[in-house]
């Protein structure tokens, strides 16, 4: 213990504040979120009140006008009502798809990184891909799929899987949970796998047979991971846009269409800007509604897993 | 090495109460100094603002007299132990222990011989090239004694580093540490739930409970002479009883009413007033003594360590934990006899918490 | 025995009934990887042949000397390397100050970053439409790059601040101690731990861009400087007969990264799922 050490010194003509060095790290995310994020989303409020051409991107004040055109007509409710469907759908679809899944894929098997990889797949494709797969497989003329049920004796025609209704909002709704399903076996086999394998053990000594143990034990542990797929997902699946625009645009008519392809169709098909801000500040609405749903959600749990 | 010194160190989070509020507080140079207290009583807050990672409200700190409220934790030029030891995990353990000096810009020849010389102290040299995460809880906390010890630093601090090891190496961890602090004759200051650690290492040990120091004084003092009941109940093992009593002096002699027992005891001298009125008795385990006096009660719990049997007696009113080393074997449901030694009981007034006898 | 023998065939079972649901859910992939090394006569035949005659590479040599696949792919990756170092490098500071430093507004900036990470971006790209253009960016990949951190920002500022988080702040305490500035133990000490949440949400950053279609389609006019997901439909949607094989190779070669890096990077991908959850 010879070696004498004094602080470091010199270091003072330069301080920065704690407080000042946090914000000085955040301030390049600000910037950009303030650029990117407020100021567009500011200018869409702006925009629903102003007649703008999408070409000139010029136009004048016409206060409520947009939001009473896109309100007043049945085509706005059609579209959420189609929105609706579409959610609710896809999520009974990927969620009881996941389910199963998750709990297939939580036992100890050969090759079960493999079979996870695979599972994860779906998720990972682009939406053009997949649309580009499934208008393949579901092709009239030369597709796998009508061929096959053909060979069964199932149908003798090709099914109309997108140029009829309801068959478009079904497949659509179908191709959406084979896509979407892999995101809530991930992350129910991430909580499955954190129930104490005593738990199962006790419950097997109390006498408790398989479905018993699922419905006792399996269910209430992932019941809150499953509240906040429904939540996270509905969000997210109300504002697809990709998979059903590239699948159906829509069509046949306005079967399929949502609000966000309502919302490309006004304001870059019919090249009302204004008209497209307006159905777009309707949906960061409903939006936020869901958001604070979330967030109230989430803050409860963080409360409940804090205590 | 550094003489540390507080005075009138308060810190508040939000509204709350204080978390410390401290009064006066001097650590000698070269002492072992405890911060003893259940969970939440400030001394982990107290210590951090001796690192300088928690500011104080107000108040100010010194060491060797140069207020360094002010200062980075860098420039304070301490070494900390946290509990979970706080190892770099991508470093390996030469580059963990050599952390602190590459800091201040030591050439690395001189570097690697103060790690060997200290990984040789320490006897973790064959581990110098591993991960954390490679080594056992004993080892890791090793390491994290070397980065404290690799700089000749004025404080020590020590955030119950002991307390994530299992029974056995904390112990001897203790030895280690004790034999450490002679060697090195640092300033030392060391946090702890845990009363034996205190006992056993400290020069001195401060109680704190609520953010205040209840007692300052050596392991022996604060185990003879607690200063309050909140110290007494605290420190030793089983806990001290406690018995409300009433006291009504008489003359040279005070008499304790208990209800089941009345105690004749001579007044302490010393005293600016006499014992009387409502207070709180207290006695260890070990000055209960069993077979003796007129005292009835019968023994419900029984627990052999061995050496001696940890008994608990109900004596109707109330139930009384002794110590007993006679080596004769007591059995639950037995009648005995029991006596307090009168010169062995503490008095705490009944309001304060404060013990009363002469200073 | 019988007890044992019952349920080692009804494991069996269960194991047998995963591949299946994996074989039905991996059939359009495979009947996707089929087709496309099919020779063109074999993908329109009646019945429907399920394996082909001979195999050949012939529609992954037509896409990629005769069409622009190359061209578009590399406008995707330049897109997805230009968003995914951008969002990243700010990101991570971003994120770390938001985690460990106390500062007027940091919860609010937290929430904001958490509703921004929901935000649709049907319903952003109407005014970033204008912004881009006011910008002067309009059909420049730069202006895509710009346009995709609006959804990318948040995602990886969002992801990154439930690893920091998970990270002991008394590491950096005890580095603060031992001599380190707050601004060098950010590069010697979070960094290096905070590594695998880093590469985690690098890749998917860099798959969500590269996947991406609506903004690309909307503000890239300039065929030369199209992304995969939109050019690709132009490929198809052009030639005269829609050509299933070169279709189908084109799926299997525009997922060919996305692939590498699942099959790579799964344990960072995973542990991602575990704290983040991806964006959809």
């Amino acid at each position: 213990m010879t070696l004498a050490l004094d602080a470091p010194a010199a270091r003072k003509s330069w301080r920065v504040s704690d407080p000042m060095l946090g914000f000085l790290l955040v301030l390049p995310s600000l910037l950009l979120f303030l650029g990117l994020i407020v100021y567009p989303l500011f200018q869409a409020f702006v925009l629903s009140f102003h007649d703008v051409s999408t070409l000139t991107l010029e136009g004048e004040y016409v206060g409520l006008k947009n939001y009473e055109d896109v309100l007043g007509r049945s085509e706005f409710w059609i579209s959420f009502g189609n929105t609706v469907i579409w959610t609710v759908g896809s999520l009974i679809g990927q969620i009881s798809l996941g389910i199963l899944i998750a709990l297939l894929l939580n036992t100890q098997f050969r090759g079960r990184s493999i079979a996870r990889g695979v599972m994860l797949m779906p998720y990972m494709l682009s939406s053009v891909v997949t649309v580009m797969i499934w208008q393949w497989m579901l092709n009239d003329l030369y597709g796998v799929v009508d061929a096959t049920l053909m060979a069964w004796g199932v149908t003798d025609m090709p099914v109309p899987w997108l140029t009829r209704m309801p068959n478009a909002m079904i497949t659509t709704i179908m191709i959406g949970t084979w896509k979407l399903f892999p995101f809530v076996v991930i992350t129910i086999l991430a909580r499955l796998q954190t129930i104490p394998e005593q738990l199962y053990e006790a419950a097997k000594i109390d006498g408790a047979g398989p479905f018993a143990r699922f419905l006792d034990i399996t269910l209430p542990q992932i019941k809150s991971v499953l509240l906040f797929i429904l939540l996270l997902r509905g969000i997210w699946d109300f504002k697809e846009f990709d998979l059903i625009f590239l699948m159906t645009g829509g069509g046949p008519q306005i079967g399929t269409q949502t609000l966000p392809l309502l919302i490309y169709k006004e304001a870059f098909g019919q090249l009302h800007l204004g008209r497209g801000a307006a159905i777009a500040i309707l949906m960061l609405i409903i939006m936020t509604i869901m958001f604070f749903i979330y967030l109230w959600y989430y803050q409860r749990e963080e409360k409940r897993a804090a205590q | 090495m550094a003489t540390v010194r507080l005075s009138t160190l308060k810190k508040v989070f939000g509204t709350n109460a204080p978390a410390v509020d401290v009064d006066e507080l001097k650590i000698e140079n070269g002492e072992f100094l405890t911060l003893l207290g259940p969970s939440g009583c400030g001394k982990s807050t107290l210590l951090r603002m001796l690192a300088g990672l928690e500011t104080p409200t107000s108040g100010r700190i010194m060491f060797d007299e140069r207020i360094v409220n002010e200062l980075d934790p860098a420039e304070r030029n301490i070494a900390m132990v946290f509990q979970n030891y706080a190892l770099y995990p991508h470093m390996t353990v030469a580059e963990n222990v050599g952390y602190p000096l590459k800091k201040r810009g030591v050439p690395k020849d001189e570097r690697t011989a103060r790690i060997a010389e200290i990984a040789a102290l320490l006897k973790i040299d064959m581990l110098l090239d591993r991960k954390p995460r490679q080594l056992s809880g004993g080892q890791q906390q090793r390491v994290a004694l070397g980065r404290a010890m690799i700089r000749n630093p004025a404080v020590y601090l020590f955030d119950e580093p002991l307390s994530n090891l299992d029974a056995a190496l904390r112990s001897y961890m203790r030895n280690e540490l004790i034999r450490l602090h002679a060697k090195l004759r640092g300033t030392m200051v060391f946090v702890t739930h845990d009363q034996v650690e205190a006992m056993t290492m400290s020069t001195r040990i401060a109680v704190m409970e609520a953010g205040c120091i209840q007692q300052l004084a050596t392991p022996d003092e604060i185990y003879e002479r607690p200063a309050t009941k909140f110290v007494a109940g605290f420190v030793g093992t089983p806990a001290m009883n406690f018995i409300e009593a009433e006291v009504v002096p008489d003359g040279a002699t005070a008499r304790i009413k208990a209800g089941d027992f009345t105690l004749d005891v001579t007044q302490p001298d010393g005293m600016t007033a006499p014992l009387q009125g409502p207070l709180t008795l207290g006695i260890r385990p070990e000055h209960i003594l069993l077979g003796q006096g007129t005292d009835k009660a019968e023994i419900t719990v029984v627990e052999s360590l061995g050496n001696e049997q940890i008994i608990t007696i109900d004596t109707g009113r109330r139930e009384l934990v002794l110590r007993s080393t006679s080596g004769e074997k007591h059995r639950i449901g037995e009648h005995v006899t029991y006596a307090l030694r009168p010169d062995r009981l503490h008095f705490f007034a009944a309001d304060t918490g404060r013990r009363i006898g002469p200073n | 025995m019988m007890s044992m023998v019952v349920r080692q065939s009804a494991r069996a079972f269960r194991v047998g009934l995963v591949w299946l649901g994996i074989f039905l859910i991996a059939m359009p992939m495979l009947w996707a990887l089929l087709t496309s090394l099919k020779p063109k006569g074999d993908t329109l035949t009646f019945p429907v042949a399920i394996w082909p005659e001979s195999f050949t590479f012939e529609s992954y040599s037509t896409l990629l000397f005769d069409t622009m696949f190359v061209q578009l792919f590399l406008n995707s990756v330049v897109v997805a390397v230009g968003t995914t170092l951008l969002v990243l490098i700010v990101g991570t500071l971003g994120a770390y100050g938001l985690t460990r430093f106390k500062f007027r507004g940091a919860e609010l900036g937290a929430a904001t970053i958490l509703f921004t990470y929901f935000l649709p971006s049907t319903i952003i790209v109407v005014p970033i439409y204008l912004t881009i253009n006011q910008l002067g960016l309009s059909d420049t990949l730069t202006g895509l790059v710009l346009s995709y951190t609006t959804f990318a920002l948040p995602f990886a500022l969002w992801m990154l601040r439930l690893f920091f988080q998970t990270l002991p702040v008394e590491i950096e305490q005890a580095a603060r101690v031992d001599g380190a500035s707050r601004l060098g133990l950010f590069f010697e000490i979070v960094l290096p731990q905070a590594l695998p949440g880093i590469i985690a949400t690098s890749l998917f950053t860099f798959i969500i861009a590269y996947n991406e279609y609506l903004f690309s389609f909307i503000f890239i006019n300039s065929d030369a400087k199209k992304t995969l997901p939109v050019g690709i439909n132009f490929i198809v949607k052009t030639s005269y007969e829609i050509e299933w094989n070169i279709v189908m190779a084109a799926s299997v070669l525009m997922t060919l990264p996305v692939l590498i890096v699942i099959v790579s990077c799964q344990r960072y991908l995973l542990s991602g799922f575990g704290v983040g959850n991806t964006k959809g």
